[in-house]
């Protein structure tokens, strides 16, 4: 009988059984155990793994990916320019070899009164001389132009509109944050006082207003994106600098005597750049609608030069009766907007995981 | 006087569903308070203590499970009758409706992020007086001011209107204490009250919920990983590590006849002005997650008297007194022969003189 | 509190001078005069710049300028209707697109809150994907989007709606655009209520409330929504500013005569007057919109009202 009875209920000694050295002390040199607990893992390969499970994200990344590389070759491969006009070919629907074996995309459209009334299938194709053997993917505008190599020349413009929107959120965004940020005071106070004039401007009236000086056109845009696009990046970049500067590391940095400029960009930039670039993510669509609007109120690109936005502004009027013509821009800008949207969202979920969890 | 029971807790476990898979909080406890008095359950952060609290007060996060076990609370219901209920088996409405607030009341860690930030002090006291007893508004308004004043408010019309922000964390802690105390529970739980104060106002903040538990002969938890604390306030410890209960007894008990390891190193990195060691003990490494199943004595890979069979064997519990338990297999007989560290001894030593001048 | 609102009204103001200068700068940048009819002789045109003030020193012709340009003066459209005053003009479009921003916003309000809050009480549920699904819906694709899908099956496909909106059917006709302009509103407050909401729910104050024994709609209602509802504010800017772009393509999709779909013909006409009237009254309205959301804020937030008070211990 043991000295100490035992106390718990389930316990039943005789069912163990006991090794010979069962009551020996290990020797265990606890001091000397190393802590596997929090075991570093590389941060951003986390970061990875995080985004990687969230499958919204992945789909978005892949698909955005895709638009980028038919942007690129898509108006290669048609066989037609963005600006070559057949006014013989106008507004023919959509035909794709092999497709049209089964019916879909054969080039005839159906002709319907509004209301679901009466309606009519054409084809013409068949219909015009010459055009028996000619494809278009996407069907032609009501000039005869591809709608396929125009649509994907519109995406590069969207996309050299989301690069610049980057570009200007890091230069000019960034930088001010940072640096209101990092030296407070006066100059702080001053540049939130700009900035919250120019956050106090709708955007709509900056743009509108730098249309009326400049000529429509990519560099108007991209001005314009210029003047009003970096505000909100700004805040975040000063918030986390308001943040991190009074820590140990950035103290320890300055004991050392490094400048202050060593200070923002070496030392406060690399901790904080995942929400720099989260934040950037969510600019893209921004900078991208802004362009597509633009166009469609008529003050974007000016033809025959194409963009998302004037492509869908041209289709509109005729969508009732040729809907094809405005669904390949349409489809692609809210896919654009949708995956940029996911991929940040998945982003800001992979780079702060207790978001993930709410 | 026979000792009444109001809080039985047998075999109780619980486990966490997270995103990166299941967390077994709670690995089978055992615990039991009387009423009028005062258990303090010790441990490092994640050993479960706060889970066993929330469970009490059936305030869990949606997420867990309760794989087994029972809570049985002793309380007397409107018509003055003794009813238990098992806290696990009510649903959450009925916790609510019988239990919270009314029967039991907690006062949290943090008193500065504790408040609703939109409403008044005086509203936040009353508010459970009215949901739960229909108190006349301004009747529940006399008991709020009166409570202040028990909780040791200065001007306590004027901090009525206030808003939580417009106090400092001392007194946002009492007006907790106040909340808790509005509908007369018969248990207050506190759940590591004075962490987040000034030193000198956790002495304070200690003394007053000391005070308001003789006058209201309530029993009272104490959660915490502050042995001083402890000291000033317990009558019965409960130590838990990793979801288990390793050693309890009366705070003599704990605090002068230590058994378990683990207890010990609780007790050597407690700050004592009479070390004269110059650095203060820690415990080496920290706490198993307890995502895996553990095999043995969760403690052994912390512990410098591990013996072969913790890394197989769970020990059980031993009994050493009637109030003294510990789960360790250095209290079978088969074990070698061993000595607590010298530090805690002469800490015992230097107390028991301290207590004996 | 005092001081609070002398700053934001301060910034107000500022804000529009500075707007008012840009614009009067852009007038002056602006190509030709607003007397380039060929027809008229030389002389003319300067009787004409006599009698309108333009051969004035620039600073006095600024402050002409800041005196109409406050008073909402802003003069004649020179193409869309040659020499009607603009206020004539807009005398019936402001309240159209009042009427339909008002409808887009307490659409978008009430189908937004309904949904952030169903999302963050069933959290992790198909209502909440469902929420999570419409507000990046809502919040990535252009609203015009949105109108165009709607005029195209709602209306043209199935006849349910008329195409256009019409004064004989002022309600009925504008419920398209109503909801297609309300999307973005849907999307963004459904979104961040359930995010506020979340959070609040997991604050240790709601913990507290529980643990007081409320339960039901009072613990929703009168601790969680209030709570979650207040840094609501942030995203008003961009609604408005959503709602004013949005209003611009929906008019112009609709045949809506409202303010947006003027703007909208006035770009394209270049009619720098009616441009720059529009201009500055967008600007106003988003100026007094954010200046009484930031003053709502101070009233509704104790922490802001109340700030800088005493307190003890």
């Amino acid at each position: 009988m043991n000295k100490y009875q035992i106390a718990s209920d389930n316990f039943d000694m005789d069912s163990i059984e006991f090794l010979p050295n069962d009551f020996e002390f290990i020797g265990n040199k606890p001091e000397e155990h190393i802590d596997s607990n929090f075991a570093s893992q590389d941060y951003w390969k986390d970061v990875f793994i995080r985004f990687k499970k969230n499958k919204g994200a992945v789909i978005g990344f892949i698909l955005l990916v895709f638009i980028t590389i038919m942007a690129i070759i898509g108006p290669m491969v048609s066989g037609y320019t963005f600006d070559q006009q057949k006014i013989e070919f106008q507004d023919f629907a959509p035909r794709v070899p092999g497709l049209e074996k089964i019916g879909i995309f054969d080039g005839s459209e159906t002709m319907r009164s509004p209301g679901g009334g009466a309606s009519r299938v054409i084809n013409k194709y068949k219909t015009t001389e010459g055009a028996a053997d000619v494809y278009y993917w996407f069907g032609t505008d009501n000039l005869g132009r591809d709608i396929w190599t125009r649509t994907w020349m519109g995406t590069r413009i969207s996309l050299i509109i989301a690069v610049s929107a980057v570009l200007i959120d890091m230069a000019i965004g960034m930088s001010y944050g940072l640096i209101a940020g990092y030296f407070g005071g006066w100059v702080d106070n001053i540049m939130q006082r700009v900035l919250e004039v120019v956050n106090s401007i709708p955007t709509l009236v900056i743009v509108t207003l730098l249309m009326l000086v400049f000529k429509p056109g990519l560099f108007t845009i991209i001005l314009a994106l210029m003047v009003s696009g970096w505000v909100g990046m700004s805040r975040i970049a000063r918030a986390q600098m308001l943040k991190l500067k009074e820590q140990e590391f950035v103290l320890a940095s300055r004991t050392f005597g490094a400048g202050s400029w060593h200070i923002i960009f070496s030392e406060v930039l690399p901790n904080i750049i995942g929400q720099i670039i989260t934040n950037t993510m969510f600019s893209i669509p921004n900078a991208i609608f802004t362009e597509a609007f633009l166009s469609f109120v008529g003050l974007g690109i000016p033809a025959p030069q194409a963009s998302l936005g004037s492509l869908i502004s041209s289709g509109y009027n005729s969508f009732t009766t040729h809907p094809y013509q405005i669904l390949p821009p349409l489809i692609v800008l809210a896919l654009l907007m949708l995956c940029c949207n996911m991929v940040a969202d998945g982003l800001r979920d992979a780079l702060d995981p207790k978001m993930a969890q709410m | 006087m026979a000792r009444e029971k109001i809080m039985e807790v047998r075999d109780l476990s619980i486990s966490f569903k997270t995103t990166t898979g299941i967390l077994n909080a709670i690995r089978g406890v055992d615990m039991d308070l009387y009423r009028g008095e005062t258990v303090a359950i010790v441990g490092e952060s994640g050993s479960g203590k706060s889970v066993t609290a929330k469970a009490m007060m059936g305030i869990l996060a949606s997420n867990s499970i309760v794989n087994s076990g029972t809570v049985k609370f002793t309380y007397n219901d409107n018509g003055g009758e003794s009813k238990t209920v098992d806290i696990l088996k009510m649903s959450k409405n009925e916790i609510r409706r019988d239990i919270n607030g009314k029967h039991i009341a907690m006062v949290f860690q943090d008193p500065m992020t504790s408040l609703d930030p939109t409403m008044t002090i005086g509203k936040q006291i009353t508010e459970s007086m009215i949901w739960h007893y229909k108190t006349p508004k301004a009747e529940a308004e006399a008991k709020a001011l009166e409570l202040l004043e028990l909780v040791g408010i200065t001007d306590p019309e004027k901090r009525m209107k206030n808003y939580p922000h417009q106090l400092s964390g001392g007194m946002r802690q009492r007006v907790v204490i106040a909340i808790a105390m509005a509908c007369d529970p018969d248990l207050l739980i506190c759940d590591e009250p004075t962490t987040a104060l000034d030193v000198t106002i956790q002495a304070r903040i200690l003394e007053l919920i000391k005070d308001i538990q003789v006058k209201k002969n309530i029993s009272v938890i104490y959660i915490t990983h502050d042995l001083g604390v402890v000291a000033k306030v317990a009558d019965y410890v409960d130590v838990m590590y990793a979801g288990k209960l390793v050693e309890k007894g009366t705070v003599d008990e704990i605090f002068y006849e230590p058994r378990h390891p683990y207890t010990w190193g609780l007790l050597s990195a407690m700050p004592d002005l009479d070390t004269r060691d110059d650095r203060l003990y820690t415990i080496p490494g920290s706490p198993p997650t307890l995502k895996n199943e553990i095999k043995g004595d969760a403690f052994a890979p912390r512990n410098k008297y591990a013996l072969n069979i913790d890394t197989r064997i769970d020990p059980p519990m031993f009994k050493i007194s009637d109030t003294h338990y510990a789960a360790t297999w250095l209290l079978d007989d088969r074990a070698p022969t061993h000595d607590m560290p010298p530090e805690i001894k002469g800490r015992i030593e230097r107390m028991l003189k301290e207590e004996n001048k | 509190m005092k001081k609070y609102i002398a700053e934001r009204l301060g910034t107000a103001l500022v804000t529009i001078l500075v707007i008012i200068f840009v614009l009067f700068a852009m007038m002056q940048l602006m190509p030709g005069s607003p007397f380039n009819d060929e027809k008229l002789s030389r002389e003319l045109i300067e009787k004409l710049n006599e009698k309108y003030g333009l051969n004035q020193p620039i600073y006095v012709q600024f402050f002409k300028y800041v005196k109409n340009i406050a008073k909402f003066d802003f003069g004649i459209s020179y193409v869309i209707n040659k020499n009607i005053s603009i206020n004539l003009m807009l005398k019936t479009r402001v309240p159209t697109s009042m009427r339909i921003g008002l409808q887009a916003v307490s659409v978008g309000a009430v189908i937004g809150l309904l949904l952030g809050i169903i999302a963050a009480l069933k959290h992790n549920t198909f209502w909440d994907n469902l929420t999570t699904v419409i507000s990046v819906l809502g919040v990535s694709v252009p609203s015009y989007v949105f109108a165009l899908l709607m005029l195209y099956f709602f209306a043209y496909r199935l006849g349910w709606f008329p195409l256009l909106y019409t004064k004989t059917e002022p309600f009925r006709s504008s419920l398209l655009p109503t909801f297609a302009l309300s999307m973005f509103t849907i999307a963004s407050i459904a979104r961040f209520t359930r995010t506020e909401m979340l959070e609040v729910l997991d604050s240790d104050y709601m913990l507290l409330v529980e643990s007081k024994g409320i339960s039901g709609p009072a613990l929703i209602f009168r601790h969680a929504l209030r709570n979650a509802l207040i840094p609501i504010v942030t995203v008003l800017g961009p609604l408005v500013v959503g709602l004013m772009t949005g209003s611009l393509v929906v008019e112009k999709i609709f045949s809506i005569p409202g303010m947006g779909a003027l703007m909208t013909a006035a770009i394209q006409a270049n009619d720098y007057n009616v441009t720059i009237a529009m201009t500055y009254i967008y600007s106003v309205m988003y100026i007094i919109i954010m200046l009484v959301v930031d003053l709502l804020y101070g009233v509704i937030d104790p922490r802001i009202r109340l700030a800088k008070e005493d307190s003890g211990e």
